[in-house]
């Protein structure tokens, strides 16, 4: 599975980047992101737009998993629903400022993707799948019986949002999109560092050959779970700012279709491309959305029809195939004679 | 570099300007002149699963019902009607919290609803409650049974219409156990909501002065119940329990049927909607004793509202069918009589109001918890049916103070 999935990402890196330093395109693309950030609370619903970039920064951790270690994690619900009641829990208790709580969910992420990812690495392909899902299927069924913690099926219901007394943040979603969007946009940073930096390449050098990689002197495992926790703290960054915008943390978010709704974001968007979880997440939370409301019933199968297209003739997903289009159209410009 | 940064903190000043400048003029008088409603009309929300597992308890068809009872309110009061424009607005929560909570955001904020109805699932209906109270709208639970709502997270702005898990209880276990069948065995699925109607079912029970001989937990979800049936005919009862709900429950009540169980001793289910019966048919469940909180071939008036409601869906109504018409058109009724939808003199309107319509019966919105009470029924499965959907007999009517008990001391309304 993993060899199937590895040899569809071909981020080849001898090719400009359309986002590296040199690029025209870069600042241009940047402020456009920024103006998307900043415009999407005035386009779409405010808590849906917070929930598109919450899934945007989760499918951006499994893409830093699956795109750039190449491994698929089936259980990222573990990381995004632990934290999810974890920074509700802290909220609750002592009631801090919640980018407070929200780090904390996220350092609880990566407290509990150390034992998961230690003994998860050592496979891969199907094999790590399935590791990851077990463990993440033991976490839901902790929180289902954990009723006293975390409330059983009815959730952790009506956790504060509290932000130094500033009340338009705390009442009212539109603003508080912009102090989540703060910390989802950190999360993005890390990401993108992350990818860009010595330890991203030597991660991708594990991806295509963990035998060279060996072979250089790099120790594949340690690497692997670095990557792994990284991960896990980035989808709990998203997870806790998730539960506080909604207030609230159910086993929605722990339960195995969200580990599978993440990857499908993921393949959407592009897999080895980072940004393309944005945009695969937009896409989805956005059509869950309008279609909620459509009186249409079949849900499942415009969204699973959308995904079957796309993994057919975009094998890259939206934002790889876009990045290969444009790409193709510079070099052709390049190469056309002058004059 | 630095330029970009400039745009960039110019463009969230004047996101942010832009943004005040909104709110400033939402904040302004909303009343729609003379009528003295907000937007100058009522908006209905709907907010329920169309698509899933409970979609034909209270799916679309609940939304038929709600227009039933708008049309009903347009046909009493016509001119004299303080609400001229009536709005019904629906939305798929997909059996998901976060759905719900964005949606229920959305149809307060956005949508301009009065009153949200239905949500099934506890997790979703607490959500939507809490956002209820944060927003001061209506919110008007019908098919999430969960206590909670009218005990530890009650609510001013939130109501519980049909049933909930305590009643499920008091219904069966003390109607059956009083009946005679004083031993029992419980098979109850091991999560929140199977633990909570074992230890109510196992309390009334006892409170009725029957025994409880063992309590067996399933795991979650489970599809072989063979040895927890060996288990359930240990000791001989005259009743066994079954807590489980939707698609466990059918598969333990086939495998029961299989087992040497059937024919000695009585089946009771904690949880069961008309509807189950229909899609696993009578054979499977024919003899099972449950509470229901209505019935659609109860009495004329019933037959006659179901009547009108199968000439719209082809179907007979749910309980919960028949609530989000009640709670439609009692919600109506009380802008009529308050003369505005203002959700806290809706409220006033609403609290220690007794009614008695096609749903309830010796019906009290209780001020206390705001669970509003009503007679409920015990029923038995019939073996054979004289026409479509006609599957039950109800062997008892339970008063509504023995069903409901007293308000629920963990709710501090004020």
């Amino acid at each position: 599975m993993s060899e199937q999935m590895t040899a569809s990402v071909d981020v080849d890196l001898s090719q400009p980047s359309i986002l590296s330093r040199r690029s025209p395109w870069r600042p241009l693309l940047l402020l456009g992101g920024l103006v998307v950030l900043v415009m999407l609370p005035y386009w779409i619903y405010p808590p849906v737009a917070m929930d598109i970039l919450c899934w945007g920064l989760f499918a951006i951790s499994v893409d830093l998993l699956l795109g750039f270690t190449g491994l698929l994690s089936f259980g990222h619900a573990a990381f995004w629903g632990g934290s999810a009641y974890a920074t509700g829990l802290i909220a609750t208790t002592w009631g801090v400022p919640f980018p407070v709580a929200v780090l904390g969910g996220a350092a609880f992420a990566m407290l509990i993707a150390v034992p998961i990812g230690f003994l998860s690495v050592r496979r891969t392909g199907i094999y790590f799948a399935m590791v990851t899902l077990a463990f993440a299927q033991m976490l839901y069924f902790i929180a289902n019986q954990a009723r006293d913690l975390t409330g059983g099926e009815n959730g952790l219901q009506g956790i504060p949002r509290s932000f130094f007394g500033i009340e338009a943040i705390e009442q009212d979603s539109f603003y508080f999109y912009y102090a989540g969007a703060a910390l989802i946009l950190v999360g993005i940073i890390i990401a993108w560092r992350v990818v860009n930096s010595p330890f991203g390449r030597v991660i991708t050098a594990v991806r295509d050959n963990p035998a060279r990689a060996r072979a250089l002197g790099y120790d594949v495992e340690r690497y692997k779970i670095g990557a792994f926790v990284i991960s896990a703290g980035l989808a709990g960054l998203a997870g806790g700012v998730f539960a506080i915008s909604h207030g609230f943390a159910s086993l929605q978010e722990l339960v195995w279709t969200t580990s599978g709704k993440v990857v499908l974001v993921t393949v959407l968007g592009g897999i080895g491309t980072l940004w393309g979880g944005l945009v695969g997440a937009g896409v989805v939370v956005t059509l869950e959305d309008s279609l909620a409301s459509s009186g249409f019933e079949g849900i499942g199968m415009i969204t699973g029809a959308i995904f079957v297209v796309i993994v057919l003739l975009f094998r890259h997903g939206i934002w790889g195939t876009g990045r290969d289009l444009v790409r193709r159209w510079v070099i052709d410009r390049r190469s056309r004679p002058r004059g | 570099m630095r330029s970009r940064k400039i745009h960039g903190s110019l463009a969230i000043a004047a996101s942010a300007s832009l943004a005040l400048a909104a709110c400033g003029g939402a904040g302004g008088p909303q009343s729609g002149g003379s009528s003295g409603l907000s937007d100058g009309k009522v908006v209905i929300g709907l907010l329920n699963d169309q698509s899933g597992v409970y979609k034909d308890v209270s799916g679309p068809n609940s939304g038929v019902a709600i227009q039933m009872a708008i049309d009903d309110y347009k046909a009493k009061y016509g001119d004299k009607a303080v609400a001229k424009t009536i709005e019904l607005v629906q939305a798929d929560h997909q059996n998901k919290a976060d759905i719900a909570n964005s949606k229920a955001q959305e149809m307060y904020d956005r949508q301009k609803a009065d009153v949200i109805l239905d949500v099934p699932n506890s997790a979703a209906a607490l959500a939507v409650a809490t956002q209820a109270a944060n927003k001061k709208k209506l919110y008007i639970n019908i098919s999430a049974g969960t206590t909670a709502l009218t005990g530890a997270k009650c609510n001013k702005y939130t109501f519980h219409w049909a049933y909930n898990t305590g009643v499920l209880a008091r219904g069966t276990a003390g109607a059956i156990t009083k009946g005679g069948g004083t031993t029992w065995n419980i098979v109850y699925p091991d999560y929140a909501f199977g633990q909570d109607m074992n230890k109510s079912f196992t309390a009334q029970v006892q409170a009725a002065g029957g025994t409880v001989g063992q309590s067996i937990a399933s795991p979650f979800p489970s599809d072989n119940f063979a040895t927890f049936l060996t288990k359930a005919g240990e000791g001989n009862p005259k009743v066994v329990g079954s807590m489980h709900a939707g698609g466990d429950l059918i598969n333990f009540v086939k495998q029961f049927n299989q087992s040497p169980l059937k024919g000695k001793v009585t089946l009771a289910v904690g949880l069961m909607f008309i509807t189950d019966i229909h899609s696993l048919g009578l054979d499977q469940f024919a003899g099972t004793q449950f509470t229901d909180a209505w019935y659609w071939n109860f009495d004329a008036q019933n037959r006659a509202w179901a009547d009108r409601f199968k000439a719209k869906t082809n179907v007979r109504p749910s309980f919960a069918n028949a609530a989000n018409y009640s709670a439609a058109m009692n919600y109506l009724e009380a802008v009529q009589a308050a003369g505005t939808d203002n959700a806290d003199k809706i409220v006033a309107q609403l609290e220690g109001k007794k009614i008695n319509d096609v749903f309830l019966r010796n019906g009290e919105v209780r001020k206390a918890d705001h669970a509003v009470v009503h007679d409920v029924y015990l029923a038995k499965v019939k073996s054979s049916a004289s026409e479509d959907w006609d599957y039950e007999e109800i062997l008892k009517t339970i008063p509504a103070a023995e069903a409901y008990g007293p308000a629920n001391p963990a709710c501090k309304l004020g």
